[in-house]
């Protein structure tokens, strides 16, 4: 499904269909998931339509920047640095591409989205959860669904340190894919309770493409800023 | 030739003994008068740039331009030989009705400044503020505009804002409201719990954390009472609150769990007679 597509096209994969449609003389894009129906007429010459994976931070309606994966977990020494696989949400975005502009026309995805509250409601952050295993090679996803993160973490502090959770700013991530979708990030424990996360614009294997962002097709100016975990780490 | 500085500057220019030395005096008073002018309107341009709409903004700068640009005049003057006392008794006396007359407009002015400051409310939080209860459409110099939940608009003097108890609602990531649920005294109301705890959960916005809590909080007159209570994005929770009890009635429901009834037992002192008459099955069959 991911790629680009030209003109009319179908794309069929069990509870999803994507295509676009000539109905009248005019081009109509229509998709279908899990039952919900979203569907537009297509004014364009030149323009393509680009679907790719984009950062799981926008159903059922976009409320959050930040992503909480939450782990089994895990004790690490001090000065130690360990890289592990966890699966992450994905969301399928359409994008309409024209000489010198891209535009959103779409964002779905399969399955439920559950939110949570990192810190305390004062001055804590809502994120996107998703529970993860850990596994130590890039675990089998399933497709438009799920991905593949590449977590490193380094225990930059003097004490061991607990880690069950990760919270990231989605606006930093970078997504690439190909018959998988991957992603790339780092943590670093500053102390027990406070880490540093950031994601890394690296695929995980040499032949993966990399998505269009949300933020980049919506104009939104981003500055790699990280993400400083400061209401702990489980 | 002998050119002497100092003679030229005692030349009188011909208006009473004003010379050029104190022209100059004036005339560069005024110009780094201006200049700070200048300085000091630009950086409030760009300090207020995000705070304030561009017509308040402006105004604001050439209030400030021009009351430096009088300052300096003010202090210029003299060196013209001009006589600023009998200006500074009519300036007072001006100064003081302006002043009276123009009280809460100041007023407002400074409570508007104080809080584009302080920051207790944004455009677009939930609010109740001098019990009005709505939406900041704008935050003005004078006023903050208030969308009314339906669809009213409310001009409230920043004053009253800034003097008022403010309550935002959306000042926090997350909130918490409640719901009554009460189920009969036959139904399980363990199994009511779980089921409530269930169809909390697949709400994408009833947040996992802070957990949901369900508990049986007391017996009433006609059934048994729980409470749930649920965090949600502060901004999203009035939907998340309108969506979830009918589903979880309709669930309860669907696993047999039904809403009490009011009802009431009476228990006779004595043994029950029921007599039936002609007359009645007569009537029933009419």
């Amino acid at each position: 499904m991911f790629g680009r597509y030209n003109d009319t096209f179908r794309y069929e994969f069990g509870d999803i269909l994507v295509e676009t449609v000539r109905i009248g003389g005019l081009l109509t894009y229509q998709r279908r998931c899990e039952g919900q129906t979203f569907e537009r007429i297509l004014v364009s010459k030149t323009g393509e339509i680009i679907i790719n994976p984009v950062e799981p931070v926008n159903l059922p309606k976009e409320i959050t920047d930040y992503l909480l994966m939450e782990f089994s977990p895990m004790l690490i020494e001090p000065g130690v640095s360990q890289t592990v696989y966890l699966k992450f949400p994905i969301e399928v975005g359409v994008f309409l591409e024209a000489a010198r502009d891209i535009e959103v026309l779409d964002v779905f995805g399969l399955g439920t989205q559950k939110y949570t509250l990192y810190g305390p409601p004062t001055s804590g952050v809502i994120a996107r959860w998703y529970q993860s295993a850990v596994y130590t090679e890039a675990p089998p996803v399933e497709s438009f669904r799920e991905g593949v993160m590449e977590l490193s973490i380094q225990n930059a502090s003097h004490e061991w340190a607990e880690v069950s959770c990760a919270v990231f700013d989605s606006v930093d991530m970078k997504i690439y894919y190909n018959d998988v979708v991957t992603t790339t990030a780092a943590m670093k424990i500053i102390t027990p309770t406070m880490a540093e996360t950031d994601f890394t614009d690296a695929p995980l294997r040499p032949d993966m493409t990399r998505s269009i962002e949300l933020y980049t097709a919506r104009k939104i100016p981003v500055i790699n800023r990280g993400y400083l975990m400061e209401w702990g780490l489980s | 030739m002998t050119f002497n500085v100092t003679e030229v500057l005692e030349i009188p220019i011909g208006v009473g003994s004003i010379t050029v030395e104190s022209l100059l005096y004036f005339a560069v008073i005024l110009v780094v008068g201006i200049a700070v002018a200048r300085v000091v309107s630009t950086n409030v341009r760009r300090a207020l740039m995000e705070r304030l709409p561009k017509s308040e903004r402006e105004l604001l700068v050439k209030l400030v331009y021009y009351g430096i640009v009088l300052w300096a005049l003010v202090i210029a003057l003299p060196q013209l030989k001009f006589d600023l006392s009998g200006l500074l008794v009519a300036g007072g006396i001006a100064g003081l009705v302006i002043g009276f007359a123009s009280q809460s407009v100041v007023s407002n002015l400074v409570s508007g400044i104080f809080l584009m400051f302080e920051h207790p409310i944004k455009i677009g939080d939930g609010i109740n503020v001098a019990g009005v209860s709505g939406s900041v459409e704008d935050i003005r110099i004078l006023s903050t505009i208030v969308k009314t939940h339906d669809g009213i608009f409310t001009r409230i003097p920043n004053e009253k804002v800034f003097t008022s108890n403010i309550t935002n609602y959306v000042h926090n990531a997350a909130r918490r409201f409640e719901y009554q649920i009460s189920v009969r005294y036959e139904d399980d109301a363990d199994a009511a719990i779980r089921i409530i705890k269930e169809v909390i959960w697949t709400h994408p916005f009833a947040l996992k954390s802070p957990a949901p809590s369900v508990f049986v909080d007391n017996f009433g007159d006609d059934g048994v009472n729980l409470t749930a209570y649920i965090w949600a994005p502060a901004r999203n929770w009035w939907d998340v609150r309108t969506s979830l009890l009918w589903q979880i009635k309709q669930k309860l429901e669907e696993n047999g769990i039904e809403m009490p009834y009011p009802q009431r037992t009476v228990w006779f002192a004595d043994e029950l007679k029921v007599t039936t008459g002609d007359t009645g099955t007569k009537g029933a069959e009419e």
